[in-house]
């Protein structure tokens, strides 16, 4: 699949112990570079990565999602012919080929990022409520209807050197995904979506963020001031 | 009721104020004089319950007393969030802190990974 010695994967990885050694291992066969934050996890994550290959920046507390992203995003660009970034799960859900399909997109098309979604392919296996919940999302953001994009909460995301420069995510917790959106509208980087699969497995599920917290989400994106560097 | 014009106005007028400049020095100003002029209205309230009574009914509502307990619940609301946008922006400084001393102590599996090393791709 070509040489992917460019493209650097960040992996927020939070208590994710039983998994996360094969997620790396399975997606280093395709791209060799991958950066796994640990979040402050209370389990064995870290162990678990020293032996999987990824390099390890490890948070000393638990911050949340968004810093842990924005902690790769600074480790990833600051590494020596780091080119593509990838924002990927540490639970399993996603796939490499989708990610070799984002980064094809990348190094071909004039674009800067490309968001998976998982509203263009087949919907059935996202479970109900949670379709229900992520369309509500998507029909009550502004920024999302301007861009016309179809799934604000895909962890799933590759973006390009600009992007990766200028990345500054300010709210620590799940909010980020909204605020990565907000940067989108407001920096006009070209943005696309590409239809990627996430396989909803046991684990990810019990994993998986509640749907309740779309409130705490909620919250923190409304009651904010203009965020200073 | 005139009340009713004051109390919304006021609490639209400083949400957007707070959002806004909230931690610039002037912000920080305001804020201190807010409390200051509460204080004094708390003093007043003591000492000339009448006075405050007289108020109350200028601005349409029944006694003193509860102008005094409109005043102080539009001033809770406004303490609780100054302290959680305080509680915000400490957080977002402390994320910073903690991301710095993280990057200072990466490790990179070349360090760690000498037995796997081979075994992959």
């Amino acid at each position: 699949m070509g040489d992917q010695r460019d493209v650097w994967l960040v992996v927020p990885v939070y208590n994710e112990a039983p998994v996360i050694a094969d997620v790396v291992r399975e997606v280093r066969r395709t791209f060799p570079n991958v950066v796994c934050v640990d979040d402050g996890s209370r389990d064995r994550s870290s162990d678990q990565i020293r032996g999987s290959g990824a390099h390890l920046v490890r948070h000393p507390v638990n911050l949340g999602q968004g810093a842990a992203l924005q902690t790769g995003v600074e480790y990833a660009r600051a590494q020596p012919g780091a080119q593509y970034f990838v924002t990927f799960d540490a639970d399993g859900q996603h796939q490499a080929e989708d990610v070799e399909r984002m980064i094809q997109r990348l190094r071909n098309e004039s674009l800067d990022i490309v968001l998976g979604t998982r509203f263009h392919a087949t919907t059935e296996n996202i479970p109900f409520l949670k379709r229900f919940v992520l369309k509500t999302v998507v029909l009550l953001s502004p920024a999302l209807r301007k861009l016309k994009l179809t799934d604000a909460h895909n962890g799933l995301r590759a973006f390009n050197r600009t992007v990766a420069e200028s990345m500054n995510i300010t709210l620590n917790g799940m909010g980020h995904a909204s605020q990565i959106v907000e940067m989108i509208a407001r920096e006009e980087w070209r943005v696309a979506e590409e239809p990627v699969t996430i396989l909803y497995t046991e684990y990810s599920m019990a994993k998986g963020q509640s749907l309740i917290n779309g409130v705490n989400i909620l919250f923190d994106s409304l009651l904010r001031t203009n965020a200073r560097r | 009721m005139l009340i009713q014009y004051i109390l919304i106005v006021a609490t639209v007028l400083l949400v957007i104020f707070f959002l806004r400049h909230h931690g610039t020095t002037r912000a920080g100003a305001v804020v201190k004089l807010g409390f200051a002029l509460f204080l004094v209205f708390g003093v007043v309230a003591v000492l000339a319950p009448t006075q405050v009574s007289h108020l109350a009914s200028l601005v349409g509502v029944g006694r003193g007393t509860d102008l005094v307990l409109y005043a102080l619940v539009v001033a809770f609301g406004f303490a609780t969030i100054n302290t959680y946008l305080r509680f915000k922006e400490l957080e977002l400084r402390y994320a910073r802190l903690a991301r710095a001393v993280a990057l200072r102590s990466a490790e990179s599996p070349e360090a760690s990974d000498t037995e796997h090393d081979g075994t992959l791709h």
